[in-house]
């Protein structure tokens, strides 16, 4: 008799508790739902109140309606161009930062007269130099008689401006994959040079995998930066989504209508980025999980 | 079996700036032995211990193993195919596991055969496994290493330098990193190959089981292998003060609490 009375005892203690957790959990679900309602009520409201404000200082939002389209035409060149550069910058960031990392100094110091110089300059002047300059040299090169060279430096708008998109992105990247490449710790390298990996192999088997795991989310920063600056190129008559926009505000005066249609295009562009951003680095902590 | 000894350690010198941190260290291990180097830390253990794979390089010295010879600090530079055949026949296991955390368990056995020794993905896998069933975690085969307890990290990082067929093992101390209860397993593991008949030169702390498992201690400090000999007789009656103080420190403090199992000290030597 006695050896039952405990177990049973215990069972009904056991359950009295599992229900404490449940309701502790129940509650604290509901207090993460009230929370998240709350803010997207202030969000509503800010909306609300910015588009009520619009309203009464005599906006036209019909031709904001008119003209939304230009979303659409503008947005394949500032994606384009965006994703162009980024890849680019990517390729130019990786191979600056194993330059900077490497012992050879002929190499360091290349990508560092890279980096220092592009991140001491406005991307604005790098823009005009390969849009505007360049050609001059190209011509000069066309009248001593090089044309095949001279040809190489005449370039058009969208060319232009991805090159000076990733020229610039691919120097800020370069830190970012240094310390991204940097922050893998030595026991890492020191684990597979014992096991006799040449460099190249810890590198690309070791180093580079982990390290991506950390520099993906600032690449995707940077992505999502670079959407806005490829606003830039407008000013060489790129047609994306800036430039459009400021035709029609010219044409009609519709200054406000039109360059709040294009701030909302990058404002959508930069949520459906960011969207994305996550769900590639949900996938890659799945090593990481406990 | 051959009189020569597997390493052979001479004049080894190491200058950290201006720490002298081996001062002329010659030691011999012969095939099958298990040495285990016990010592303050700072001694310089583990530079010692590091020097033979070259993952530190010494400033002069000659070392020799299984017939390979490399004079470290001479002129000329040093040849990098010699490098890389020392570390070939010789496998580390390290404090801190250094386990490749974004490869699965598997993996991280599969890697030095498949990516240094240029093995087919079958091959590679049949000895990863077959490692792994050596220190029992065959079943954890799919894990990634987060998940894994500290002793079991450590236990594939064994499995990983037994995987490319070493001819000596180094472990640099290879319990430090881990909680006291999950000690045993490891070192369980390293008596498993001790019996087997593998070549192991251990840096440890562990006094219970250099006496139980070791063929021969020799003790460090200030870059000096100042004593080595049988474990019987050099933890019974120390001939230097240094050893005396170091041991007695051991058997005062709490760190020789391994749990004591049956005695299997003496393997035949062939």
């Amino acid at each position: 008799m006695t050896i039952k009375a405990v177990p049973d005892q215990s069972d009904t203690r056991v359950d009295a508790h599992r229900g404490m957790g449940e309701a502790l959990a129940a509650l604290h679900e509901r207090q993460r739902r009230i929370h998240s309602i709350k803010v997207t009520v202030v969000w509503l409201g800010i909306v609300a109140l910015l588009i009520g404000g619009l309203l009464l200082l005599k906006t036209d939002p019909s031709y904001m309606v008119a003209h939304y389209n230009i979303i659409l035409q503008g947005a394949g060149a500032t994606l384009g161009v965006s994703l162009a550069s980024i890849l680019i910058a990517t390729i130019l960031a990786l191979f600056g930062a194993i330059a900077r990392l490497s012992t050879n100094s002929l190499a360091q110091g290349i990508s560092g007269v890279y980096v220092s110089v592009i991140r001491g300059t406005p991307l604005l002047i790098q823009i005009f130099l390969i849009y505007l300059g360049l050609p001059q040299i190209g011509q000069r090169l066309n009248e001593i008689g090089l044309p095949w060279l001279g040809r190489l430096f005449i370039l058009d708008a969208i060319p232009a401006g991805i090159l000076a998109l990733s020229l610039n992105y691919g120097a800020y990247m370069t830190e970012i994959f240094r310390a991204g490449l940097q922050s893998i710790g030595y026991g890492q390298r020191e684990a597979a040079i014992a096991l006799g990996m040449t460099p190249m192999q810890v590198m690309r088997r070791i180093i580079l995998p982990q390290a991506i795991r950390i520099i993906i989310p600032d690449v995707g920063n940077q992505f999502i930066a670079m959407q806005k600056d490829s606003a830039l190129v407008s000013i060489m008559g790129v047609w994306e989504i800036t430039f459009l926009a400021g035709r029609y505000a010219r044409r009609d005066s519709k200054y406000i209508e039109m360059y709040l249609v294009a701030a909302a295009a990058y404002w959508i562009l930069t949520i459906i980025s960011s969207y994305f951003q996550d769900r590639i680095e949900r996938r890659m902590g799945r090593a990481y999980e406990r | 079996m051959s009189v020569e000894p597997l390493i052979r350690v001479q004049h080894l010198h190491k200058w950290f700036g201006m720490l002298h941190v081996l001062n002329d260290i010659c030691l011999d291990v012969m095939q099958r032995e298990v040495v285990c180097i016990i010592g303050r830390s700072g001694s310089g253990k583990s530079t010692l211990l590091r020097s033979l794979n070259f993952l530190e390089e010494p400033s002069a010295g000659i070392i020799e193993v299984d017939g390979l010879v490399i004079e470290a600090g001479g002129k000329g530079k040093l040849e990098r195919g010699l490098v890389h055949a020392l570390r070939l026949k010789t496998g580390m296991v390290f404090q801190e596991f250094n386990l490749f955390p974004h490869m699965t368990v598997l993996e991280n056995v599969m890697e030095g055969p498949v990516i240094v020794k240029g093995m087919t993905k079958t091959a590679a896998r049949e000895i990863a496994e077959a490692n792994l069933d050596r220190v029992g975690l065959l079943f954890k085969e799919d894990e990634y290493p987060n998940r894994l307890s500290g002793g079991q990290k450590q236990r594939v990082a064994i499995a990983r330098a037994l995987a490319m067929e070493p001819r000596v093992m180094l472990f640099d101390e290879p319990t430090s990193a881990l909680d006291p209860e999950l000690i045993g397993e490891v070192l369980n593991v390293m008596k498993k190959l001790a019996l087997e008949g593998t070549t192991m030169l251990i840096v440890t702390h562990e006094m219970g089981f250099a006496r139980e498992v070791a063929d021969r201690v020799a003790v460090m400090a200030d870059g000096e292998i100042i004593e080595q000999g049988i474990p019987d007789e050099l933890f019974r009656a120390p001939r230097e003060p240094r050893t005396k103080a170091l041991i007695e420190g051991y058997r005062s403090g709490v760190q020789d609490q391994k749990p004591e199992t049956q005695r299997q000290r003496t393997r035949q030597r062939k």
